[in-house]
C-alpha cells in the first residue's frame, strides 16, 4: 500500500501531450487577439493597451491567423493520429477507457450532481474519462471544427468564395461571422470556468495538475478518480492484496 | 504744414487698408467680435472668427472677399463687384437649403468646380438641387465650418479616416430620413458589427470606411449602375483590397440587419445563443455545486471513503 502512493500510471503519451501544448498555446493566442475584435468598443479608442500588447490591430490579426492555422493543423494531426492508432490496433475501443460519450455518462452526471447536493452518499465510478473530461474533449473538438472552418473562410474569403455554392451566398457569410465569434465566446468562457476549475483550482490539483507535462497520474488518485479503469488495469482486488 | 503732414500720416494707413482689403483687415474686428447677428431671413451669423484656426486651415491663405463677395443687409457693401454666373446659378439652386448667404456658400465652386460637378450629379446633390429637398449634405455639412476646413488627412477634419463614419452617420442613422428616402435603417450599426467596422474601430488603417467603397462627392445610390457598389461595379470595387473577388464573395456585405427573411443566420444565431447560454448555465451550476461538495468533503468528510 505504501509503495503504491508513489506509483504513477501513464495516462497520455508524448504525442498527445505535445498536441495538447500546441492546442493550449494557440488557444490562448487566439482568445487574446480575437477578443479585441469581438468587443472593439472595450479596447478603448484606436489603440487600447490590450491591443497594443499584441502589436496593434494589424499584427494581432496576423498572430490570430498564424495561431488559427497552427491549431487547425494540430487538430488534423490529432484526428489522423487517433485514426492511425485505432486502425493499427495500438489503441483499442473499450467502454471503460473510451472518450466517446455513452449513456452511462448521463447516469454518472445525475449521480454525481446528486452526490454534490447530498442526495447520494456515493460518488459514481468513472472510467478513464469522466463525463466532464469527455465534455472537455468534445467541446474543443466541435469548436475547432466549426471555428476552424469558419475561420479559414474568413481568413481567405476570396479563395473560399470560389468553393461556396451560389445558392448559399445570401446567408452563409452572416452565418459564418456569427458562428465564428459566438462559438469562440462559448469556448473561451467554457475553458476559463470548467477546465480551470477541474485542472487548476480543485484542492487536489492546485495550482495545477501535472498530468499535462508528465502524462502520468498517481495510481492512488487513479483508484479514486478513475476506478473502473483502475480495476480494468490492475484487477479489482490488487490494492487489498498488497 | 506740420498739421497737414500729420493728417497725411494719419490717413495714409487707413487709405492703404481701403485699397487692399485682405483677411487681416476683416480680422481686425472679427477676431475679437463675439456673438451672433440675425439676418432678415431669421438665421444667425456667427461674427467671431478664430484667427489661429482660420490661418491654419486649408483656406487660411485666402481673402475673406473671395467668398464673401456681396453683402446685402449689413455695413460692408459689396467689395468684389460682379459675381460670376457660375456662382449665382449655384446659389439659386441651393438657396432653399442655405438660408444665410447662399452666394458665399456657392463660392466654393469657383475653385472646386470639378467637385461641384460630381456633387451635383450625386444622389445627395440631386436631392437638393433637382428635387429641391433640404435633406442631404452640401460642402459644409461634411467638411464643417468654411473658415476652419482642414485637409482630409488631418486629425481635426470631420471627413478623416476615423471620423467620416460618424459624419455620414449624422444623417444615415436618422430613422425618419431612412424612411423618407428608403435607405437601410441599420447601416452604421451593421458596419460597426462587420469585420471592416470592427477593424476600423480598432485603428486598422487598412479597414475601409463608407467612402472607400461608396465614393465621396460623386456618391450614388447603391442600385444605380454608376455606383461603385452596384452589382455591375462591385467586383471591381472589392478587388481594390480583395484580390480575386468574385460574384459570390461580393455578396458578403449588405449592411442589412438579419431578419426572418434570412432564416438560416437569423435562427442560427438564436440557436447559438441558446446553446451558449445553456452550456454556460450548466457549467457554472456544475462548478459551484462541485466547489460546495469539494469544500464539504475536505472539511467535514476527511476520513470517509465515499465510494460504493
Amino acid at each position: 500500500m505504501n509503495n503504491e502512493k508513489h506509483l504513477e500510471y501513464q495516462r497520455f503519451n508524448l504525442t498527445l501531450r505535445i498536441q495538447h501544448v500546441i492546442l493550449m498555446v494557440t488557444f490562448l493566442l487566439l482568445a487574446f487577439t480575437g477578443w479585441s475584435l469581438k468587443y472593439p468598443e472595450t479596447s478603448l479608442e484606436h489603440a487600447g493597451w490590450w491591443l497594443r500588447m499584441w502589436g496593434g490591430p494589424k499584427t494581432a490579426g496576423q498572430i490570430h491567423r498564424i495561431a488559427g492555422v497552427t491549431m487547425v493543423l494540430d487538430f488534423l494531426w490529432h484526428c489522423i493520429y487517433i485514426a492511425y492508432a485505432l486502425l493499427t490496433g495500438k489503441m483499442k475501443f473499450h467502454p471503460s477507457t473510451t472518450i466517446v460519450p455513452l449513456p452511462k455518462d448521463i447516469m454518472d452526471a445525475v449521480h454525481n450532481i446528486n452526490y454534490f447536493i447530498g442526495l447520494s452518499k456515493t460518488k459514481p465510478k468513472f472510467g478513464k474519462f469522466n463525463y466532464i473530461q469527455k465534455f472537455d474533449y468534445w467541446a474543443p473538438f466541435w469548436g475547432m471544427a466549426i471555428i476552424g472552418l469558419s475561420g479559414l473562410v474568413l481568413a481567405f474569403p476570396t479563395k473560399a468564395a470560389v468553393l461556396l455554392p451560389l445558392w448559399s451566398v445570401n446567408w452563409i457569410w452572416e452565418l459564418l461571422f456569427v458562428l465564428h465569434s459566438d462559438e469562440a465566446l462559448l469556448a473561451i468562457t467554457y475553458v476559463f470556468i470548467m477546465h480551470f476549475y477541474s485542472e487548476h483550482l480543485k484542492f487536489k490539483n492546485f495550482p495545477m495538475s501535472m498530468t499535462w507535462i508528465t502524462g502520468r497520474i498517481p495510481v492512488e488518485e487513479m483508484k479514486h478518480e478513475h476506478t473502473i479503469e483502475y480495476e480494468l488495469e490492475f484487477g479489482k482486488d490488487k490494492g487489498e492484496e498488497k | 504744414m506740420r498739421r497737414f503732414l500729420a493728417t497725411v500720416f494719419l490717413w495714409l494707413p487707413l487709405l492703404l487698408f481701403a485699397y487692399s482689403v485682405n483677411a487681416e483687415t476683416c480680422l481686425v474686428c472679427h477676431s475679437v467680435m463675439k456673438g451672433k447677428v440675425s439676418t432678415e431671413k431669421g438665421t444667425f451669423i456667427e461674427l467671431n472668427i478664430d484667427e489661429g484656426r482660420f490661418s491654419k486651415s486649408v483656406h487660411g491663405g485666402l481673402e475673406c472677399t473671395m467668398c464673401h463677395k456681396t453683402f446685402t443687409d449689413n455695413p460692408h457693401g459689396s467689395p468684389a463687384g460682379e459675381v460670376s454666373k457660375n456662382i449665382t446659378g449655384l446659389a439659386s439652386l441651393i438657396s432653399h437649403k442655405v438660408k444665410t448667404d447662399p452666394l458665399a456658400y456657392a463660392s466654393c465652386v469657383e475653385c472646386h468646380e470639378d467637385i461641384y460637378k460630381s456633387l451635383s450629379e450625386s444622389v445627395h446633390g440631386k436631392n437638393i438641387m433637382e428635387k429641391k429637398e433640404k435633406d442631404g449634405p452640401l460642402c459644409l455639412d461634411c467638411h464643417g465650418s468654411p473658415h476652419y476646413i482642414m485637409p482630409a488627412s488631418s486629425e481635426e477634419s470631420r471627413v478623416n479616416k476615423w471620423k467620416v463614419v460618424h459624419t455620414c452617420g449624422g444623417c444615415h442613422e436618422k430613422k425618419e430620413l431612412a424612411e423618407k428616402y428608403n435607405f437601410g435603417t441599420h447601416i452604421i450599426e451593421k458596419y460597426d458589427e462587420s469585420f471592416h467596422g470592427k477593424k476600423h474601430k480598432l485603428g486598422h488603417a487598412g479597414a475601409p470606411t463608407c467612402v472607400d467603397c461608396h465614393g465621396a462627392h460623386a456618391i450614388k445610390k447603391w442600385d444605380d449602375p454608376a455606383s461603385p457598389v452596384s452589382w455591375e461595379n462591385r467586383i471591381a470595387t472589392c478587388s481594390k483590397c480583395h484580390e480575386g473577388a468574385n460574384k459570390k464573395f461580393v455578396a458578403a456585405i449588405t449592411h442589412k440587419p438579419v431578419g426572418k427573411d434570412n432564416p438560416i443566420p437569423f435562427y442560427g444565431e438564436k440557436g447559438l445563443i441558446i446553446l451558449t447560454a445553456a452550456t454556460l448555465i450548466f457549467v457554472i451550476v456544475h462548478v459551484f455545486l462541485e466547489i460546495y461538495a469539494d469544500i464539504r468533503d475536505h472539511v467535514f468528510r476527511k476520513k470517509e471513503e465515499p465510494h460504493e
